[in-house]
């Protein structure tokens, strides 16, 4: 019946396009995951960036002061706002404390453009290690958060907190460190140290849909400029 | 047309497709600690009849002192200095002597990367000795960590209580007691020794490591409270949740339409193949 061979040769025709098509988007949806962020970073140092950075914000201005670390230290006022000019963070802090059960808390999905720190922590500037927080992004839209160029900061890196009373304490960035929240060091983040520090904490890594969380977290840590 | 072959591509399609599916994640490995390699050293001058030093921090292999501490007198400990791990020397010179001068007193010290250490000039100064001490930076969970150093010369021996614990039962002069941990909060800390006891207000906050210093004051004793190190008093658990995935790639979702579309395509294929190759065959015969 050669009046059905058009149709048959239509039919193998018609079914290759859709393999095709099939294998296509099965390759390019296996592999957009990597392709769109970067890799997570293992050991040690996330690399800094290549590109040039421009200073989107110039260093607060204020009197930097140290506190002493005399028999009687003077009392170090909260904090209010966090400056890194180098990555363009320029924000108010919130207070944030602990959840009932014992995790710590974030600001709030509407408040992603603002840092908090832990008022359980050492206040930036006093003697042990002071913890603010922030997130990397919002829930949809690719909205960034206040941390989300956090991971570019490398050691050197100036950050600048201002407190209650008008003065400011200048921090040094000494290692950026990314570890899986299920392996998070709470002694080295949250542990005392005997000189005034900073912790900058967010979120890094790949985004798991199933948890609604990122898998790691990125910590900045940070001394006081001498 | 060759269907075999074209079967053949397919398979080997489709098995390649399946590897890549099959591609687990990079593994990384992560860093446990975030040690940057540096630890911490401070300097004390605690010998209450030895005038006021020089005191010299020198990196092991250099003869240029790394810090200076001038007229250091009894009583003054500095703050922590954060330097390279590694091993170091601690001079002490009369005050305004030559900086290349024989040291009255020198020992050395091996600092550890996270470690601190207060390195302080003891004893009475006929027998002033530099010792080394291992400073805590760790607390047990929701308390403060004290410890007492006995620097007076009036009392050769005390006792140091704070509220109701004993800190140090027989402090001798030139002691040190160990760590205790302590709960929270404001104390009383009492110095008793044969001519009567001295008070004093302490406020440790959890989280955080003391050393309280008996010394001579102008008159009777005097306690000084120094902060050794600090961290948060309740460490939250876990890592923190600071991300909602809105700037995240969305995930490759499920690969079953791609794999369906690919099966339905094959089986439209086969079945065109198979035609057409039945009909080349009817061809033939007639």
């Amino acid at each position: 019946m050669p009046t059905r061979r058009p149709a048959a040769a239509l039919a193998l025709a018609a079914g290759l396009v859709v393999i095709a098509g099939g294998v296509t988007g099965l390759l390019l949806t296996r592999h957009s995951t990597p392709a769109m962020r970067p890799a997570a970073v293992g050991v040690g140092a996330v690399p800094a960036p290549t590109g040039p950075i421009v200073a989107a914000f110039p260093a607060p201005t204020g009197p930097i002061v140290a506190v002493s670390q005399s028999a009687a230290p003077k009392p170090v006022a909260a904090p209010v706002s966090l400056t890194i000019p180098l990555i363009g963070v320029q924000t108010n802090l919130m207070s944030l404390g602990l959840d009932p059960d014992g995790e710590l808390q974030v600001p709030p999905l509407n408040m992603v453009s603002v840092a908090g720190w832990y008022t359980g922590s050492p206040r930036p500037g006093a003697i042990g290690s002071s913890i603010i927080v922030g997130h990397i992004d919002g829930d949809g839209g690719n909205v960034k958060g206040v941390f989300f160029r956090l991971r570019q900061l490398s050691a050197g890196d100036k950050i600048y907190v201002k407190r209650l009373d008008g003065t400011l304490v200048e921090f040094r960035v000494t290692s950026v460190q990314q570890y899986p929240k299920d392996h998070f060091p709470t002694e080295a983040v949250y542990g005392p140290v005997p000189d005034p520090e900073l912790r900058l904490i967010t979120c890094g890594g790949a985004y798991d849909p199933a948890t609604h969380h990122y898998v790691l977290n990125l910590v900045v840590y940070a001394t006081e400029a001498s | 047309m060759n269907f075999r072959r074209i079967t053949r591509r397919l398979l080997m399609l489709l098995a390649a497709s399946g590897l890549l599916l099959g591609i687990p994640a990079a593994a990384t490995a992560f860093a446990s600690s975030a040690t940057s390699g540096t630890g911490w050293i401070r300097l004390a001058h605690l010998s209450p009849n030895t005038p006021a030093v020089d005191v010299y921090l020198y990196s092991f292999d250099n003869s240029k002192a790394m810090i200076v501490l001038h007229h250091v007198a009894y009583g003054t400990v500095s703050p922590y200095e954060s330097v390279q791990a590694g091993d170091y020397s601690v001079a002490m010179r009369a005050a305004g002597a030559s900086a290349t001068s024989q040291p009255v007193l020198s020992t050395s010290v091996t600092i550890a990367a996270g470690q601190a250490y207060t390195v302080a000039g003891m004893g009475p100064e006929s027998g002033l000795r530099l010792q080394v001490l291992d400073d805590k930076l760790t607390t047990a969970p929701g308390q403060a960590e004290v410890r007492v150093i006995q620097a007076s010369l009036k009392q050769q021996e005390v006792k140091v209580t704070l509220g109701s614990t004993v800190l140090a039962g027989s402090l001798k002069f030139g002691t040190v007691s160990d760590y205790q941990p302590v709960s929270p909060g404001t104390h009383t800390v009492t110095v008793s020794a044969g001519a009567g006891d001295a008070n004093s207000s302490v406020t440790l906050a959890a989280g955080t490591v003391h050393t309280l210093v008996v010394l001579d004051g102008a008159s009777g004793l005097e306690v000084v409270s120094l902060e050794d190190a600090s961290g948060s008093g309740k460490p939250p658990l876990g890592g923190v949740q600071t991300g909602f995935g809105g700037t995240a790639p969305h995930g490759p979702g499920s690969p079953v339409p791609w794999l369906v579309a690919i099966g339905a395509g094959s089986l439209l294929a086969l079945t065109g193949g198979l035609r057409l190759r039945r009909n080349r065959q009817l061809t033939v015969r007639i």
